[in-house]
């Protein structure tokens, strides 16, 4: 496997976790974040958890100190200039985005591979314009990044089969599961997915059944590892929410994923699952 | 409930009919299959309709069901098409027909949910529990609608899957890949709905689209053209995957 230089713009829990990814597979990263305690928690992260896995045998001291040694932390996006893959992880904001597209276009090589993590914006659209757009093309990771399995490689409208070929090709060699979409809303996972929460939260609506119901019967009907509440309680109430509400307005409000009262009521209310004590159920007890 | 000296009916065309028939006979009792059901009515404690696709034959089924058994014998028929309540109104005795819903392979399923009839008896609810039980599996009762609530669910997000295959936005490989290593499904949607067999998914699909009406419901339309080819799946051979091409093992 070739050793390359990745740069990870966005030093939050996704660009961590993918920056971590990358120095476990052998290359050097450069973690870009403008803010100098976003940039330190990241790096104390990334120090527990190969420190963990040390301890549970899996990489000696040794190898734990020469992964963290792959890793240059960078407050200035002209330092990716030599980066032979870059990849976007800020938050979901289309104008942020657009804007460190045009910057890495810039300042980076034509041969570079410039990557998004969006989970929710066209990359078509984070495309649009710039120059050699057939070098851009999304990598969606899922959370958290070190452990799920699972990337989506998106093809922009734009984006270059070569290129694409060599994304896939370095998803692999990150010993993740690559799949290959073409870029349509939400992507494949936060598409054929929406009717896991969906359709739960029209049933709980109608009174066909309530929320403990229905997660035992998904669970022990259905074997699936957690009911369709659980899951909203964990991943975030106004998250998911804003993902089913994005897929329906890029699907141009088509019917199959209109958005549920249940959900709004929830993020007016500030009931937005367990990092509140409060969702479908109660955590305060 | 011993099991011992008891027959049960099943009746209809699905997947499931020999599923539970097995099932039954484990457990057991007598599984009789309705050419039957005349010469040994008194030994029948309950009957089981699960008919999804056709639904003529469906209210013929539970009509000559209604007829043969005496009125004290629950007739549990699927409610995957249609409602509970929909199959009793054909009957003259609607308070013991009883809706329940379930999707093969049964060894997956630990619990099997009930759907009453507005019409449904709350004795024959009981029954109907306590022989889902006697059957080892768990119950779970809901209130009446089509595919009541895992089979409606799955039937969305295999729907969906179908979408996405037919609009060419992955292979059917990556969708099932990614469904499986991204958010922990146990079967990708589409080897899903091939094991399941494609025209019981169909069935709940219509039936949810006829019944509440809404473009949210609206079959792909490669899931119902699959099923018109008689491609239903691993039953028949092929169905979003091919399975006669495999090597033989």
């Amino acid at each position: 496997m070739e050793r390359k230089t990745v740069g990870v713009v966005g030093a939050g829990t996704m660009g961590a976790g993918i920056a971590l990814v990358c120095m476990r597979g052998g290359h050097r990263v450069k973690l870009l974040d403008a803010n100098q305690a976003v940039l330190e928690k990241a790096f104390g992260y990334m120090q527990s958890v190969l420190s963990r896995d040390v301890e549970k045998g899996k990489i000696s001291e040794e190898q734990r100190a020469e992964t963290l040694q792959r890793l240059e932390r960078v407050s200035d996006m002209e330092q990716l200039s030599d980066c032979d893959v870059v990849i976007e992880a800020v938050p979901e904001r289309i104008d942020l985005k657009k804007r460190i597209f045009a910057d890495l276009v810039r300042i980076c090589s034509n041969d570079a591979l410039l990557l998004t993590n969006t989970s929710s914006f066209s990359i078509t659209e984070i495309a649009g314009g710039l120059a050699h757009p057939e070098r851009i093309l999304g990598l969606h990771f899922f959370n958290p990044a070190p452990v799920m399995p699972l990337v989506e490689v998106i093809r922009g409208k734009k984006s270059g089969e070569e290129q694409a070929q060599a994304v896939y090709r370095f998803a692999r060699e990150l010993g993740k599961v690559p799949v290959m979409v073409t870029d349509t809303p939400g992507f494949i996972v936060n598409r054929v997915a929406r009717p896991y929460y969906n359709e739960a939260l029209r049933i709980l609506g109608d009174h066909v059944a309530d929320v403990e119901r229905i997660d035992r019967i998904m669970k022990l009907a259905g074997g699936f590892k957690m009911g369709p509440f659980e899951l909203q309680d964990m991943i975030g109430i106004d998250v998911n929410f804003a993902t089913t509400q994005s897929v329906y307005t890029d699907f141009f409000q088509e019917g199959r994923f209109k958005p549920s009262r249940i959900q709004q009521r929830m993020v007016q209310a500030g009931t937005l699952g367990r990092k509140t004590g409060e969702g479908f159920y109660d955590y305060k007890k | 409930m011993t099991t011992k000296n008891k027959a049960v009916l099943v009746v209809g065309d699905s997947p499931l009919q020999t599923e539970l028939q097995q099932l039954i006979a484990e457990k057991g009792y007598t599984a009789l299959p309705l050419s039957e059901a005349a010469l040994q009515s008194d030994s029948i404690v309950l009957a089981l309709e699960v008919n999804n696709v056709d639904l003529e034959a469906k209210a013929a089924h539970l009509r000559q069901l209604d007829e043969l058994l005496a009125p004290e014998v629950p007739i549990v028929t699927t409610s995957l098409a249609i409602t509970a309540t929909e199959a009793a109104s054909w009957t003259a005795h609607p308070e013991r027909i009883c809706g329940f819903g379930t999707l093969v392979p049964l060894a997956e399923r630990e619990l099997f949910e009930i759907a009453p009839a507005l019409q449904t008896a709350d004795e024959v609810v009981r029954q109907v529990e306590e022989f889902f039980q006697s059957l080892g599996k768990e119950t779970e009762v809901v209130s009446d609608e089509v595919g009541l609530v895992f089979p409606r669910i799955l039937t969305l997000i295999i729907n969906e899957a179908a979408f996405a295959l037919m609009e060419r936005i992955a292979t059917a490989e990556d969708i099932d890949t990614a469904m499986k290593k991204g958010t922990n499904y146990p079967y990708g949607p589409l080897e899903w709905a091939d094991r399941i067999g494609l025209d019981e998914i169909y069935a709940i699909s219509r039936g949810l689209h006829r019944d509440l009406a809404e473009e949210r419901y609206r079959t792909a339309p490669l899931l119902r053209k699959l099923v018109l080819a008689k491609r239903l799946g691993v039953r028949t051979g092929q169905g979003f995957y091919n399975y006669s091409e495999a090597k033989g093992d």
